[in-house]
């Protein structure tokens, strides 16, 4: 009793497993070639469905690739109800689908041109992988495999125009915008140089005043016959310095000009007590 | 007489506890932020989707059920939105109503009201809800009638012959500095949709879940033979779409209603390669929910802080003051060091937690006049219990005006974060120039004065109290 249940078992699978078929294709020719040549100039080559094809094809800017087929499930040819030639750009993971037209036996074909294709295949920097995916319902294994690489030959003449970048919401790039450069001083052993320079000419001064008899010989004359006057007015003038260097560095001038003005007023009064002595001094014939 | 009085206090008492059970009713109203108003028209249809209500109910929502022809249904009350959430079920008739007219759905969305639409493919798509996707730049297939199948990826289980019920994995990221809010353990069964071509200009649109490559859309009354016209293919359809409005209303477009139902979401499915296995539909349909009714991808600001980042003025560094900042002045100065801080927050279903940005992504603080003239990254810096803190310093441009801080943060599935600002930066004070002992270049002219200074001086002396010369230039006749 078992062995012909078993037969009956084996039987049904084999049957079953003849049922399960799968999809593929027959006699598929890839042509490229231009309107006027009408097939005769061009790429030909034939596609085999276990293999992709070792060529790499090429597609001119004015060309069109062609591919005939003939679907088929199983040994029978038969129209899937999905049939696509479709073109995948490796770097971006973008890709196109281009239907076939098939007849009832599965015969048919696919016309693609460069004018099909949207930009972004268009400007691909490497080939585009083109596969054959043939599919329907039921249960039949579809098929999906590459078939070919397709390089394009764009027109260099008239490059297709770059649809308007769409907005996205990323991170922008850094911007670090300078309005005036800092302004920088010399360097500064040249600033050294210079000031040392200068001041190297106050000695200078004072000895060429010493050539010429430049003296202070009535200095103890002069504080002797009116010493608060000369002291007051020397003490002024330095302290006026002082009242300067001081604004310079650190007072503002409401604080800097009463101090001035008692400066100034206490030169004033020695100062011309100190120019009678003066006077007094060339009077007496001594200057 | 006593039994007046009998009657009154029994009277005061009922009043009373209806004002009670009135205000009580006031109260859990005003307070209730999770409406969800769900329309479907048949009303029995509802019970096949019942554990995806029970979760949105064990999740706080209150939901509500309406058919569209219902008369008085309404999305807003007094001005103000009636309910938080939208879900709209597939419907058969040609419109959703004249409450729910497109007009209505988008002031709903203006309104900042979150909506999930669900598409079926055994209804037609009624033509105004195919004019409102297409106001958001969402297409729908031309035919009205129109099926996502896939012959490679779909349920041997259940579509062994129609492939119409597509089994995908956890949809991945959208692109690098994007998070995936949408990621489940295991396959999602998607039966029965309506793909979706997303048009290319709108930042506000993201694919949730796209269509694998060897999936295609066709017409099944009119196509059953052979597909000639596509209308799109592959990754170009958009089963699940989303769209963010600027206020950060979320519309999503879900393009099988049917993975909501009871019986997919722990359905066993069978792959193309034979492995079995339970579908994740329950997961997906609680982050997909979760994301459309703001529970996740939901930020929030705190605060937002920046000061001067220079060293106190001399007179105030031993004072009693010395940890005093003064917090966002309304004034700098050019060339100022500027420390700037802003606190964000996630909100997860029930709380705040710290937020963490995707990996690659930046957040960026724009110093702004009319265009950006600094834009920094923010880094984290610290963190509270339910923040984190970005800040970056800055030196502020050589430049006086009126100037903005903006943290301009917009991503897909997150909410729009647009902070600013507005501070003046004026120029240099009278005192506040580099004094000239302090630059190099200027030493010799100070030498110069001081050699004059001291040379004036001298003459004053020399004048007052010299001599004349003895010899040589005196004796002259």
């Amino acid at each position: 009793m078992r062995l012909p249940y078993t037969l009956a078992v084996a039987a049904l699978s084999f049957s079953s497993a003849c049922l399960a078929a799968s999809w593929s294709f027959d006699d598929a020719t890839l042509t490229v070639s231009s309107k006027g040549s009408g097939g005769d100039g061009g790429v030909k080559e034939k596609l085999s469905p276990n293999s992709p094809s070792s060529k790499a094809i090429t597609l001119p800017a004015v060309d069109t690739l062609k591919i005939v087929l003939t679907a088929t499930e199983g040994s029978t040819g038969k129209r899937p109800h999905q049939a696509f030639l479709t073109l995948h750009e490796p770097t971006t993971g973008l890709e196109e689908s281009f239907p076939f037209s098939l007849k009832e036996n599965g015969n048919g074909k696919v016309e693609v041109t460069q004018k099909d294709l949207p930009y972004q295949l268009l400007t691909s920097k490497s080939p585009l992988k083109a596969s054959l995916v043939l599919a329907s319902f039921g249960s039949s294994t579809p098929y999906a495999s590459h078939a070919f690489d397709l390089t394009l030959q764009l027109d260099t003449t008239a490059p297709p125009t770059a649809p308007t970048a769409p907005e996205r919401y990323t991170s922008k790039p850094v911007i670090n915008h300078i309005f005036k450069v800092q302004e920088t001083s010399g360097p500064r052993v040249i600033s050294f140089f210079f000031t040392i320079a200068v001041l190297a000419m106050l000695p200078v001064l004072f000895g060429a005043w010493a050539l010429l008899g430049a003296n202070v010989d009535h200095l103890g004359k002069a504080f002797g016959s009116a010493p608060i006057a000369h002291g007051l007015f020397l003490g002024s003038v330095l302290a006026m310095e002082g009242v300067f260097f001081m604004y310079y560095t650190s007072w503002n001038l409401f604080q800097m000009l009463p101090v001035a003005g008692v400066v100034g007023t206490v030169a004033y009064i020695s100062g011309s007590r100190a120019l009678t002595e003066v006077q007094e001094r060339r009077m007496a014939g001594e200057r | 007489m006593k039994s007046f009085e009998y009657c009154t206090a029994e009277m005061r008492w009922l009043f009373a506890s209806l004002l009670l059970a009135l205000l009580s009713v006031v109260h859990a109203r005003s307070f209730n932020s999770s409406r969800l108003l769900v329309v479907t028209e048949e009303i029995t249809e509802k019970d096949k989707y019942s554990t995806f209500w029970g979760d949105l109910e064990s999740r706080g929502f209150s939901l509500s059920f309406a058919s569209p022809k219902s008369p008085d249904l309404s999305l807003f009350k007094h001005g103000a939105l009636a309910y938080d959430h939208l879900l709209l079920l597939p419907s058969k008739s040609k419109g959703l109503g004249p409450n729910l007219t497109p007009n209505m759905l988008v002031n709903y969305i203006n309104a900042n009201g979150n909506i999930l639409l669900a598409l079926s493919a055994d209804q037609p798509t009624p033509p105004a809800i195919s004019s409102l996707l297409l106001e958001l730049d969402i297409f729908l297939p031309p035919d009205r009638n129109a099926l996502v199948v896939d012959h490679f990826n779909f349920d041997k289980a259940s579509a062994a012959e129609k492939h119409d019920v597509l089994l995908l994995t956890s949809p991945k990221p959208l692109r690098n500095g994007v998070r995936n809010y949408f990621e489940v353990d295991g396959s999602i069964a998607v039966p029965r949709a309506v793909g979706q071509v997303l048009g290319n200009a709108s930042p506000l649109l993201a694919p949730i879940l796209r269509a694998p490559s060897t999936a295609y859309s066709y017409n099944p009354k009119d196509e059953a033979e052979a597909v000639e016209e596509l209308f799109a293919t592959g990754s170009q359809l958009s089963l699940i779409s989303a769209f963010q409005a600027r206020n950060s209303a979320r519309f999503t477009v879900l393009g099988s209603a049917e993975m909501l139902e009871n019986k997919w979401f722990d359905a066993k499915v069978k792959s193309q390669s034979g492995v079995e296995g339970a579908t994740a539909n329950r997961a997906f349909a609680e982050k997909l929910s979760a994301w459309t009714f703001q529970e996740l991808g939901v930020l929030k600001v705190g605060r937002v802080e920046h000061y001067l980042n220079e060293d106190l003025p001399k007179g105030t560094a031993n004072s009693s003051e010395v940890g005093f900042l003064d917090l966002n002045p309304k004034i700098y100065r050019i060339k100022n060091d500027v420390h700037f801080s802003i606190e964000i927050s996630e909100y997860v279903f029930t709380h705040l937690v710290p937020f963490t940005l995707p990996p690659t992504d930046e957040l960026q603080l724009e110093f702004s006049m009319l265009s950006p003239f600094h834009r920094i990254p923010l880094v984290p810096t610290s963190r509270t219990a339910n923040s984190t803190v970005f800040t970056a310093t800055l030196t502020l441009p050589d430049q006086h005006g009126i100037f903005n801080f903006i943290v301009n943060y917009k991503r897909p599935f997150m909410t729009n974060i647009y902070e600013k600002r507005t501070v003046t930066v004026r120029h240099f004070a009278h005192d506040e120039w580099p004094r000239s002992f302090a630059i190099s270049a200027a030493w010799p002219w100070i030498g110069g004065i001081g050699v004059v200074v001291a040379g004036w001086v001298a003459f004053v002396a020399v004048w007052l109290w010299s001599a004349p010369a003895e010899d040589g230039l005196r004796k002259r006749n």
